[in-house]
């Protein structure tokens, strides 16, 4: 008997001590970022670096984008070849959940493309994991290379309360916006002309129903694209400023507008009437596309850095316009925006090499090689850039959007946990299983828990 | 009395549960062999998986870490097992429970906490984060079946070695074990097959690319590529062919193992 | 269990009669010190981990037993149980049955080549669930082949897109696991029937039972034994699902398809739930060492009779 208790006294005098030793906060005494400022000078030229080597995470699998990231890289280690660079690009959903995990690693990648928004950039500055780049856009003069509003989309203040004001945290080097691609194959044999606005738009989504075609080609199974839909047409009903403020997760607007209601319901309309491809519940984004670019379609919502893509499949037949205005005189507005930036890991050993990377790849010389692959750079977008065709159509959508200072973030970027509110909300609003108030409401509700604690 | 009936009834029966249970995996060996634009049977697919989709780095690196994994097991396992199975200790009872919580643990449940707390001792994204965890799952069902198969051992044959003045390690390693062949090889095959397809522990753990084990890459491959059928049914015929391999080389010691350490175990 | 072991230790007990031998402890360390650093250590840790409210990334926050009270209040952690019940039906109960019956028949005649079907009807249980899930996706597409069969037949208003449809994703995921599962227990009924003296049909037989009366009075009663372990190691599967759900759908459409394990790897690493994520997994370990206990104690109390 003796010998048993004393046996479960010394089990539970060591499981005790497993406990306490094991006993501290998770997170408290994590190291955080160590992004601190040196005092010495910046060093800027990559040829006095020594060897070493830059992992670089970016998402730019699509077409075109694959084609110049590889040719820059390849030019970047051409000039400089001290330094040799490891690419590795993930699709956009493989990115943002493998980068959660890398950019706290202590030899994780230098270089990386964080989703913008507070659920990716903002958790990721709040906790110190991205490295302020202040310094390198002084040194760099990356002030002068892009207007202030491009730049203001990877300010953040250091606690990540304030997006659009504080230090800088990433640079851009694509721009895009989401508009509405259309078979001018397609519309002429049905009579049609791109619509000229709304009503139209809409009336000839019937139209081409009944004529036995797919009004809108779409594949959502990865539950994002619906984002861009819904962000679509919610901008023909609410103003661009009440979507800033949903967007950038700022006080002040609210999901349960008319004008967001409106929206709702007009997705869910068009979800009901057939105006999707069917199926599209279960099909890709990639599906989705390659389909319309065999013709499978007459609309594409999508923004654009499809365009190479389609081009290519479709050549002079595929034409790309804003969302046409819901009344006369509406200013022009689209959901978009500089793509996705280019940021340094807190955690990098070679924060002079990254920055003087990220210099490389959206300095003039390789904005003007982007044009002329028909990707969509943020700067010398006239240069080298087709003079017909979707790609012209593209170009000057972008200036007209920039310069009336209409694009509007994405709706998921506005919270912490928006993402996973709205794609979910989304698939259940498409099959009904939620009305348009309840779907609101549910955005609502995310959006102004954050609002007013300030945490997700 | 066997009726011509029922042995075709039984064949039948066998016979469309073996389509049943192959279709899918020949359809995808077809696709994989399926030229993109449908025309005709080529190799190329696995080639542009194998350098495009990195396959190579990812056998490679999963084929480091099953062995390491399967070895250290079949050692860890045989050491303990016999503790349990040929000796007599104090705590036997509580040890014994302990190791069975390994075996029903879900791994996501240990790889969680295991995680972070790795992370910040700077441990994670290294080859030991993902292979350490994984022997301690096998190893703990490694030693419940290497137990069985001791305690199964005649026990006359300890004593004879014994009474000749053999230790217990010379007991184990010299007599023990060599006759334990079958055991240890569908052990070994078993803990083979779990870690070369353990998904969720590298996924997690690692960061860099050459740490990256096949079942990821055919994860992150499919992410990237979701409309080049071709190459990805190449890679994921390239990455369940290795455990494909060894299962079918030692089929006969494997189920055998399987069903004795089933009724056994 | 209990009376197995109490016989095995006896077993011990005669082959090394006398004291305890201390140099056990040796043969045992190896395997307890990785066991504890990699498993026992983290399962302690899990538990700290669900008293904090903690999103990954920054500092943490106590909130002690709240996030266990989300458990059973939050929709959102509530539903993946829902559905691991669902794949549990699927994975363990469906397989099981065809299994049994179908070894019942086929045992009925000796037949040959029985190697090779074995060999093939296990092969689903080898292949990684990753590339079991890959496979699956492309016949579960909209223009995949199960739909094409449904066409080629004539059922074309049963065709849909499979993964992306909010009724039927859950129970196609789960027909994945019925596939890989039934070879198993097929196999390993075949071998417990394989056991079965042939006294007892004969006794059967004799009083007049019919193949059914067999199959109850003589063939179920010997397989608890096998029915315990295949019953086990089926729900355990259906509730570690994890790998076929990262690869197919994500949890969605919506949340149609969350399960446990993906939801403690989205609250996690996705949603910086991290408490959350782990009462959840505490949730889910509870859960499969109740069922395990429960089937195991059926069987005994089985046996018993």
């Amino acid at each position: 008997m003796r010998p048993q208790v004393r046996w479960t006294a010394v089990v539970a005098v060591v499981a005790g001590a497993m406990l306490l030793s094991t006993a501290c906060t998770p997170g408290g005494g994590q190291p955080t970022g160590s992004a601190k400022e040196t005092g010495q000078a910046t060093v800027t030229d990559p040829a006095q670096m020594g060897n070493l080597t830059l992992t670089v995470w970016d998402g730019q699998t699509q077409g075109a984008e694959d084609g110049v990231m590889n040719a820059l890289n390849a030019a970047f280690e051409k000039k400089y070849p001290n330094i040799t660079i490891n690419r590795v690009s993930r699709s956009f959903e493989d990115l943002r959940t493998a980068l959660r995990l890398a950019v706290t690693d202590k030899t994780g990648p230098d270089v990386v493309q964080p989703n913008k928004g507070r659920p990716d950039m903002g958790a990721f500055v709040q906790a110190g994991l991205l490295r302020p780049l202040d310094k390198y856009a002084a040194a760099y003069g990356w002030d002068k290379r892009f207007p202030a509003s491009i730049l203001n989309w990877s300010r953040w203040s250091s606690d990540a309360k304030d997006w659009g004001k504080g230090s800088l945290y990433g640079v851009p080097q694509l721009d895009e916006v989401v508009g509405i691609y259309y078979n001018k194959a397609t519309l002429d044999a049905l009579g049609l002309e791109p619509p000229q606005t709304w009503e139209e738009f809409e009336a000839q989504l019937v139209k081409i129903k009944d004529a036995g075609k797919i009004p809108i080609q779409f594949g959502n199974v990865e539950q994002w694209p619906a984002i861009h839909e819904y962000g679509l047409i919610q901008s023909r009903y609410e103003p661009a400023e009440t979507i800033r403020e949903l967007g950038f997760g700022n006080k002040g607007a609210d999901y349960q507008s008319d004008g967001n209601l409106k929206a709702a319901t007009t997705l869910q309309d068009w979800a009901t009437s057939g105006f999707f491809a069917p199926g599209y519940n279960g099909q890709t984004y990639d599906d989705s596309s390659r389909l319309y670019g065999q013709g499978n379609g007459v609309f594409f919502i999508g923004g654009t850095w499809l365009l190479t893509d389609f081009v290519k499949a479709l050549g002079d037949n595929v034409g790309f316009m804003l969302p046409p205005p819901n009344q006369a005189g509406q200013p022009i507005v689209a959901p978009g925006g500089p793509d996705l930036c280019f940021s340094v890991t807190a955690n990098s050993k070679n924060p002079d090499a990254a920055a003087a990377y990220i210099d490389f790849i959206t300095n003039d010389d390789a904005m003007s090689q982007l044009a002329t692959a028909g990707v969509l750079p943020i700067n010398n977008l006239g240069s080298a850039a087709p003079s017909s065709g979707a790609g012209a159509q593209v170009r000057d959508a972008l200036k007209a959007i920039t310069d009336a200072g209409g694009m509007v973030p994405y709706l998921d970027y506005g919270t912490p946990t928006m993402y996973d509110t709205i794609t979910v909300a989304l698939q259940d609003l498409l099959a009904k299983r939620v009305t348009p108030e309840d779907f609101t409401a549910r955005l609502q509700n995310d959006y102004a828990n954050f609002t007013f604690t300030g945490v997700g | 009395m066997i009726s011509q009936r029922q042995r075709i009834a039984s064949y039948t029966i066998l016979v469309l549960f073996a389509i049943v249970a192959l279709y899918p995996i020949i359809n995808i060996v077809v696709l994989s062999l399926t030229a993109p634009e449908g025309g005709g049977y080529v190799l190329s697919n696995y080639t542009a998986a194998w350098e495009i989709g990195r396959f190579s780095t990812y056998l490679r690196m999963s084929l480091l870490v099953s062995s390491f994994v399967v070895v250290c097991s079949l050692v860890l396992s045989s050491l303990a097992g016999y503790a349990f199975g040929c000796m007599r200790f104090r705590g036997v009872t509580a040890l014994f429970y302990l190791c069975l919580i390994g075996i029903m643990v879900p791994m996501e449940a240990v790889a969680l906490p295991l995680y972070f707390d790795l992370r910040s001792v700077g441990l994670t994204d290294t080859f030991w984060s993902v292979s350490l965890p994984q022997v301690a799952q096998i190893s703990a069902f490694g030693t419940f079946w290497m137990r069985a198969y001791f305690l199964s051992s005649p026990p006359a044959l300890r004593e004879a070695a014994r009474i000749d003045g053999a230790n217990h390690w010379q007991i184990l390693w010299r007599i023990l074990i060599p006759v334990a062949r079958p055991n240890l090889i569908a052990l070994a095959v078993l803990g083979f097959m779990w870690s070369w397809n353990e998904f969720f522990i590298p996924l997690v753990m690692v960061t860099s690319e050459s740490l990256r084990t096949a079942p990821l890459g055919l994860a992150f491959f499919q992410g990237k590529y979701t409309t080049a059928v071709g190459p990805l049914a190449a890679g994921a015929v390239i990455v369940a062919l290795p455990v494909v391999v060894v299962y079918l080389a030692l089929q006969r010691h494997f189920i055998r193992g399987i069903i004795e350490g089933a009724i056994k175990g | 269990m209990l009376k197995r072991r109490a016989s095995r230790d006896v077993l011990t007990r005669q082959t090394f009669p006398g004291k305890p031998d201390k140099v056990a402890y040796l043969y045992l360390a190896p395997l307890f010190l990785v066991y504890s650093l990699f498993l026992l250590l983290p399962l302690l840790r899990l538990v700290w981990f669900a008293l904090y409210d903690w999103n990954g990334l920054s500092s943490a926050k106590w909130v002690g037993l709240a996030n266990f009270r989300d458990l059973f209040v939050e929709e959102s952690q509530r539903e993946p149980f829902l559905h691991a019940g669902i794949l549990i039906f699927f994975f363990s109960v469906i397989p099981v049955t065809v299994g049994l019956v179908l070894a019942a028949i086929v045992s009925r005649s000796p037949l040959r080549a029985l190697g090779f079907f074995r060999t093939v009807l296990f092969m689903p249980q080898v292949v990684a669930m990753v590339v079991v899930a890959a496979a699956w996706r492309s016949l579960y597409a909209p223009a995949g082949t199960i739909n094409e069969f449904l066409r080629a037949v004539g059922l074309d208003t049963l065709t849909r897109p499979w993964l992306g449809d909010y009724n039927f994703a859950l129970p196609a995921i789960g027909i994945i696991g019925t596939w890989v599962g039934t070879g198993l227990t097929f196999i390993l009924f075949l071998g417990g029937i394989a056991k079965i003296p042939r006294e007892l049909y004969e006794a059967a037989r004799i009083d007049g039972a019919g193949p059914i009366r067999e199959f109850f009075s003589v063939t179920l009663p010997s397989l608890r034994y096998e029915l315990s372990v295949v019953l086990t190691l089926t729900v355990i599967a259906a509730l570690r699902t994890f790998d076929v759900i990262y690869v197919t759908t994500r949890g969605g459409p919506g949340t149609s398809t969350v399960v446990p394990s993906f939801q403690v790897y989205r609250d996690a690493f996705q949603l910086g739930h991290v408490g959350a994520a782990a009462a959840l997994a505490i949730g889910l370990t509870t859960l499969i060492f109740v069922l395990s206990f429960v089937i195991t104690q059926i069987a005994e109390r089985g046996r018993e009779t």
